[in-house]
């Protein structure tokens, strides 16, 4: 490697300058104007937004009722993820387990509030069955069973996935040595997890803090730091600056909360090999932890179950004949299938380009011997993008671009897109061609290809997997997000989760679910095909 | 004739090859024999072009090659692991380099070196339906057939067993022979050296400990080194299998 390699370099740059001019340009902006005084530089926007009772408020609200999610969140969570690592209940039964909860990764956020209140309210589907309302929906008890929804999944997977390390044959040394249920649990799953329980905990609570879609549905008069930001941002008099305070405030939680999962993964334990071995029997375990498991997968499900219902019946939920009335009116409207379009377009581009630029930059970094501080660089920028939630990067948008001619565009989006979700994808693909063999640039070179022709021919092919998946998460993702787009998009590119936020004050339920019924089926049909070239591809 | 003058090379501080100088001559085969850390690797991956050196230069049939890119030189190697290509079958993988240069090897001449490794029946293969043996001769068949100026082995049979080991280093053997290739191989065994080699290169701590042919080292090894950890695992070996067959014969 004597001549360092000039298109690496090439990339590395193009990476660069993409990240500085929309990650590090925007947030300066959104900085420097929420210093802005209008006389000058100075702290008065955060003494006034701070002096502001409702703000304070709001701010309480949210970390209130956030941390009252991620406990819930954390324990059920680890209940299904012991329940499907830990036990010996039917495969059949972990697998609706593991699929059961990742539904609502399907879905706008927004739409959990619409389903909640379709569910639990005065004439909700739930209430009926109960036959009396459980609980008042607007407000606390509705955020937190929407946080929970949302949070649960993604908690879930962490979880899982660390149980996965833990090596099995501790279990079973510790019932030799006489350890009761207690005992043995303490030592062989709680303690090896404890660094991972804390994560759970903090993702939720960053998950929740930051999202929009559940208050703005499901929120009532209870507000939350999301909605203040909307309502200063988008309201009658939008105060750009007293916005930026806000989503700053929003950020400092963010930026602690990835600061400490850092410091959390000193607590995992790191088997050094470990093999799949039978559990011992324990009947009452799997009992126990199978029933909490069904109750709490179909408690999630049930909640969803009146978005299929609602449309495609009469008057729900007084007259429940069936009709296709409602659907067909939407699907040959031409607004909806009109924004529907435009979802779909969004995600196709962003996770086409998202997948291009994260895999890019895995490459520089795992399969190019750039300098230290090049890695570096670009491993900051993955985690920056991780830390900044979807509100706070969509109004920095706002505030840079919204004088040039990206301002409105399909572009900036996608542009917002990318980079909001840049962070899993491409820790996918660092992963992936770290385990590729190291050999084969040089073995390539030493057979006449370039750096690009050997990347071509050989490495893109031998992770055509990890692509594939890539893009799968960015579409998916980029299909629900409400948060990072709801400052960017206006009526010509409306897009699905905008559209449901407008519908919204037109009490137009019948659409909101057909809408979020087709992002669900989208989704699901993409996920799947995902799957299935991801199964043929990994079985080859 | 490759030849190094005083190869300097040093990782974060540490000297890991201090002034190797040595000749290797055309058609010879020359093992490099040293335990892990001893440099050897390094000297090889020089050689090759994949690392630069601090100090020193390499000079090639007359020519000082010390600049000149891995891809130039003109050399090539079989990695260890094979580096083979899993998205491609065995065949794709032989051809891979003749897709990029056309001209270097005639149909005729990619035929004889299929059948002189035995892998017409697996060619249509997926490399992971190949053997380990198979592997290797797939990965040969696909640097010779790139003709190098120099052939570099890192290991070669280090991920073989038993029975396996014995044909290919034969086969190494016939190969380098009929091609007329000089032929460096990088291990850390020293029957593998001492068994397949013209000429041994034993490095310790990155110095040349002793080189020369395998006659001269079991006969007179130059220092303690030697003696110690080359000649006296050989006796060892030696020993334990005259034990076998003596028990075995009465």
């Amino acid at each position: 490697m004597f001549n360092r390699r000039l298109e690496a370099q090439i990339v590395f740059w193009a990476i660069a300058i993409f990240f500085i001019a929309f990650l590090a340009a925007p947030l300066m902006t959104l900085l420097v104007n929420s210093l802005n005084t209008g006389a000058g530089t100075g702290i008065s926007n955060y003494i006034q937004v701070l002096g502001d009772k409702s703000m304070l408020g709001a701010i309480a609200n949210s970390i209130h009722v956030s941390v009252i999610a991620a406990m819930i969140t954390t324990i059920l969570a680890f209940t299904l993820a012991y329940a499907v690592n830990c036990t010996n209940i039917g495969k059949g039964l972990k697998r609706i387990i593991t699929i059961g909860i990742s539904i609502p990764m399907l879905l706008p956020t927004i739409t959990y509030g619409f389903a909640i209140i379709y569910s639990f309210g005065k004439q909700g589907l739930l209430t009926k069955l109960f036959g009396m309302e459980l609980f008042q929906i607007y407000g606390f008890n509705g955020l937190l069973m929407g946080y929970v929804i949302y949070t649960l999944p993604s908690a879930f997977l962490l979880l899982n996935n660390s149980f996965g390390y833990i090596d099995k044959k501790f279990i079973i040394v510790s019932t030799l040595m006489g350890d009761g249920f207690l005992r043995s649990f303490m030592n062989t799953i709680l303690r090896p997890l404890i660094g991972t329980l804390g994560g759970a905990f903090v993702l939720s609570f960053i998950l929740s803090f930051t999202d929009f879609g559940i208050p703005a549905s499901v929120g009532g008069t209870y507000s939350v730091i999301a909605t203040q930001l909307y309502q200063v941002m988008l309201g009658t008099i939008p105060d750009f600056n007293h916005g930026s305070v806000i989503a700053v405030f929003m950020l400092v939680p963010a930026v602690f909360g990835v600061v400490f999962l850092h410091y959390l993964e000193k607590f995992n334990f790191h088997y050094e090999t470990f093999t799949i071995s039978d559990l011992p029997e324990n009947r009452l375990r799997d009992l126990s932890f199978g029933m909490l498991s069904i109750v709490t997968v179909a408690a999630m499900v049930s909640v969803f179950l009146v978005m299929f219902i609602a449309p495609v019946v009469k008057n729900y939920p007084y007259d429940m004949s069936f009709t296709v009335q409602f659907l067909q009116s939407a699907l040959f409207s031409g607004t909806l299938v009109e924004v529907y379009e435009n979802s779909v377009l969004v995600a196709l581009v962003s996770a086409g380009l998202g997948t291009v630029i994260s895999y890019s930059a895995a490459i520089i970094n795992v399969r190019t011997a750039m300098d230290k501080s090049v890695k570096m660089t670009i491993d900051l920028f993955a985690m920056i993008t991780n830390t900044i939630p979807g509100m706070v990067l969509g109004l920095a948008y706002l505030l840079l671009f919204n004088s040039s001619d990206l301002k409105g565009t399909f572009l900036i989006i996608v542009v917002c897109n990318i980079i909001h979700f840049f962070t899993t994808p491409y820790l996918m693909a660092k992963n992936s061609l770290a385990k590729l063999n190291p050999a084969w640039e040089t073995t390539g070179e030493l057979m006449g290809d370039t750096w690009i022709k050997t990347i071509v021919r050989v490495i893109i092919p031998n992770s055509i997997a990890t692509i594939v998946e890539m893009f799968g998460y960015y579409f998916i993702n980029a299909m629900v997000t409400i948060s990072a787009i709801i400052f960017l998009v206006t009526a010509r590119t409306a897009v699905v989760t905008s559209k449901i936020k407008e519908l919204q004050h037109f009490a137009s339920f019948n659409e909101i679910f057909v809408l979020s019924i087709l992002i669900f089926v989208t989704n699901i049909s993409v996920k799947i095909c995902c799957d299935l070239i991801h199964q043929e591809s990994a079985s080859q | 004739m490759l030849e190094l003058k005083n190869v300097y090379k040093k990782f974060d501080g540490k000297t890991v090859l201090d002034g190797i100088s040595l000749q290797i001559h055309n058609g010879e085969i020359i093992s490099m024999l040293g335990p892990s850390g001893s440099g050897k690797t390094t000297l090889l991956n020089i050689i090759l072009g994949l690392t630069a050196m601090d100090s020193g230069t390499l000079i090639f049939e007359g020519m000082d090659i010390s600049k000149v890119s891995m891809k130039d030189r003109g050399f090539n190697i079989v990695f260890q692991d094979y580096a083979l290509f899993p998205n491609l079958n065995a065949y794709q993988n032989i051809v891979y380099g003749l897709k990029n240069k056309p001209g270097v090897v005639n149909k005729q001449e990619l035929d004889e070196l299929i059948d002189f490794l035995e892998l017409g029946p697996h060619l249509v293969k997926r490399i992971d339906q190949l053997s380990g043996g198979q592997k290797q001769r797939v990965a040969l068949a696909r640097t010779l057939a790139t003709k190098p100026k120099i052939l570099l082995l890192d290991e070669p049979l280090s991920a073989l067993d038993g029975v396996i080991k014995e044909t290919i280093k034969e086969r190494i053997k016939a190969i380098t022979k009929k091609y007329k290739l000089t032929t460096i191989i990088v291990t850390h065994d020293p029957e593998e050296a001492l068994t397949m080699s013209d000429k041994v290169l034993i490095i310790d701590k990155g110095n040349i400990s002793q080189y020369g042919t395998p006659k001269q080292v079991i006969h007179a090894p130059e220092n303690n080194f030697v003696e110690e950890f080359i000649l006296r695992q050989l006796q060892i070996k030696r020993d334990n299998i005259y034990q076998l067959f003596k028990e075995c014969h009465v």
